[in-house]
């Protein structure tokens, strides 16, 4: 398979000026200036392949946003090489640009005092869509986001959910074959996430675009990132299936109990960590490969009305990975 | 090309639309475009009296600054309140997006600004000239050579109105350094006096200098008070301004975009 996006030692600092508070460092300042460099992004390497869903994951400040600011074109790299489509981003190719899209969850490219459509209708225009292209990519977004009457409403009174709705379809209008979202169900409510989630998954698979995603939402990961890459203070941590991670970074599983009667903690605690939910129910955090026999331990043992066992919950597996790269 | 015009004409009608939302804004701003003129028509015609002042009589400064209420109206510069916002804040990162370059579409703004705004300053214009009634020194030759001086005018104004918006990618204060271009437009462009006006010595700054030509020269084309040294000297200025100006756009603009941070979005 071909890559869609090759990133080699990709390296982004930022000089930021520095002072104290307070008057007297005010004063100093106008003299003499501090600046401290933020390595924003500090070599990282990576490649997606046509058609793949990768999920950009770290906590904030990691670095996610200003990779995908490089990779889209916004930013210049201090460092490194990428190449998009086989275009170098900073260059902003006419072709590059007619070909990616870069959507961010917050107000962005809409004219915010005019109805969607006007925005739309220039988008047309400087991307060159004749009159059927745009036809039949306006209305398969409009299906596809249930956009109805919304673009022909002011901006301004739309909803954040309906924005953004809005602001995917004119991202979207050009039928980019690479799409960097950064945080594109921010904000929105459950049914709104469900929703865009469900369309990107969509737009993927009717169109095989290749699909770089940050998110702080677990469920948007899991629903759409089969491949997932973990930065932290701009380096890569974790590069692999999803599936993967939580196998590397997440050795136990959690078994929740419902007894028919109440039982005496003690002969939990032999299994794994107890947490107690109330005199009938637990969990128990217990070693992966010790799982198996645990719970047939406790069917045999122990009065057990209902039993489940879980990995852990997504957002405590990425939250070890990044205690583990801490220690 | 044709897909930049196509493009641009897409923006100018966007931004004309835009425009029409805010249209008492819009009027309060052109009047500012009638008022700072007629103030100086006002203190020119009682200190000429009925004597001459550089060869203006109170007629000529009459007709000077009616002129100069429709020449400052159209080379004027909104780059640093329309497009260094953008940078500062980080928005200009959807127009980075665009197949397009972005001063294309800071073209248009430019445009649409002062196309909405003429719709509201014309009949006024029309009106002032009735009441006044100054006589026309000019004839269809001055005319004809306004139209070039104009156009030269306001492309001039634009880019160094774009020079100082780009310099907001190394200062959060690029209004501060705007100052220095308005209070050279105020001194020597011919606005707070016309130039063949000014003393001596300040007069040759003011013709070395660009201020005069993205402002006053115009004016003065059209009025005849140039001799035919004068003029041709007056275009091969503009076009050298605009040429100069044109050269430091490309570097600042190729300097600046490395810089750009697109913060907060």
């Amino acid at each position: 398979m071909t890559a869609d996006i090759s990133v080699r030692n990709l390296v982004k600092h930022y000089l930021v000026p520095v002072r104290e508070g307070g008057l007297r460092a005010s004063i100093k300042g106008v003299f003499k200036r501090r600046h401290r460099r933020v390595r924003a992004v500090d070599g990282i390497s990576f490649e997606v392949a046509k058609g793949e869903i990768v999920g950009f994951l770290g906590p904030n400040g990691a670095g996610k946003t200003t990779a995908l600011k490089v990779l889209s074109g916004l930013l210049y790299p201090t460092d490194g090489e990428v190449a998009v489509l086989g275009h170098t981003p900073w260059q902003r190719r006419r072709d590059f640009l007619s070909r990616m899209t870069l959507i961010m969850g917050q107000r962005q490219q809409l004219f915010w005092d005019l109805p969607g459509i006007d925005t739309f209708l220039v988008n047309k225009a400087v991307f060159g869509l004749d009159e059927p292209t745009f036809e039949s990519s306006f209305n398969l977004l409009s299906e596809m986001l249930e956009l109805g009457d919304l673009l022909y409403k002011p901006v301004r009174q739309l909803s954040l959910g309906e924005r953004m709705k809005s602001e995917l379809a004119a991202g979207l209008l050009h039928s980019p074959s690479v799409l960097f979202l950064d945080e594109p169900t921010l904000g929105l409510d459950v049914t709104m996430q469900q929703r865009i989630r469900q369309f990107i998954k969509d737009y993927n698979a009717a169109t095989g675009a290749t699909i770089l995603l940050t998110s702080h939402y677990m469920a948007d990961v899991k629903a759409l990132a089969e491949r997932v890459i973990v930065i932290d203070q701009g380096r890569v941590l974790y590069d692999g299936l999803l599936q993967g991670l939580v196998e590397s970074y997440a050795p136990h599983k959690t078994i929740t109990l419902h007894f028919e009667q109440p039982v005496d903690v003690k002969d939990l605690e032999r299994y794994g960590e107890v947490e107690r939910i109330d005199d009938l129910q637990f969990r128990v955090k217990t070693a992966k490969d010790a799982a198996p026999g645990a719970t047939a331990r406790l069917l045999a043992d122990l009065p057990v009305a209902d039993l489940s066992v879980e990995d852990p919950a997504l957002e405590d597996v990425i939250d070890q990975v990044f205690r583990t790269a801490a220690e | 090309m044709r897909q930049i015009l196509v493009g641009f004409a897409a923006f100018t009608r966007s931004e004309l639309a835009n425009l029409f939302q805010y249209r008492a804004m819009m009027f309060l701003y052109a009047l500012w475009d009638v008022i700072n003129p007629i103030i100086y028509l006002i203190v020119w015609s009682l200190v000429a009296g009925e004597r001459q002042i550089s060869g203006f009589s109170r007629d000529d400064f009459v007709m000077y600054y009616l002129v100069f209420m429709v020449v400052s109206h159209l080379a004027l510069a909104i780059e640093v309140y329309t497009f260094g916002p953008l940078i500062e804040r980080g928005q200009l990162s959807p127009r980075l997006l665009r197949p397009i370059h972005p001063w294309w579409h800071a073209a248009a703004v430019n445009i649409s600004y002062k196309v909405v705004n003429l719709i509201m300053l014309i009949p006024v214009w029309i009106g002032l000239f009735l009441v006044l009634r100054p006589a026309f020194p000019g004839d269809w030759m001055t005319v004809a050579l306004f139209v070039p001086a104009l156009a030269a005018a306001v492309v001039l104004s634009f880019l160094v109105g774009s020079l100082f918006a780009m310099l907001a990618f190394w200062t959060t204060r690029s209004f501060s350094f705007w100052q220095i271009w308005t209070s050279l437009l105020f001194l020597l462009g011919g606005q707070v006096a016309p130039v063949a006006v000014l003393p001596g010595f300040v007069r040759d700054v003011a013709v070395a200098l660009p201020a005069r030509y993205a402002l006053g020269f115009p004016v003065e084309v059209v009025l005849g008070q140039l001799d035919a040294g004068e003029l041709v000297m007056g275009f091969a200025m503009q076009a050298g301004w605009i040429a100069l100006a044109a050269l430091a756009f490309a570097f600042v603009w190729r300097s600046g975009i490395k810089r750009y941070s697109a913060v907060g979005a």
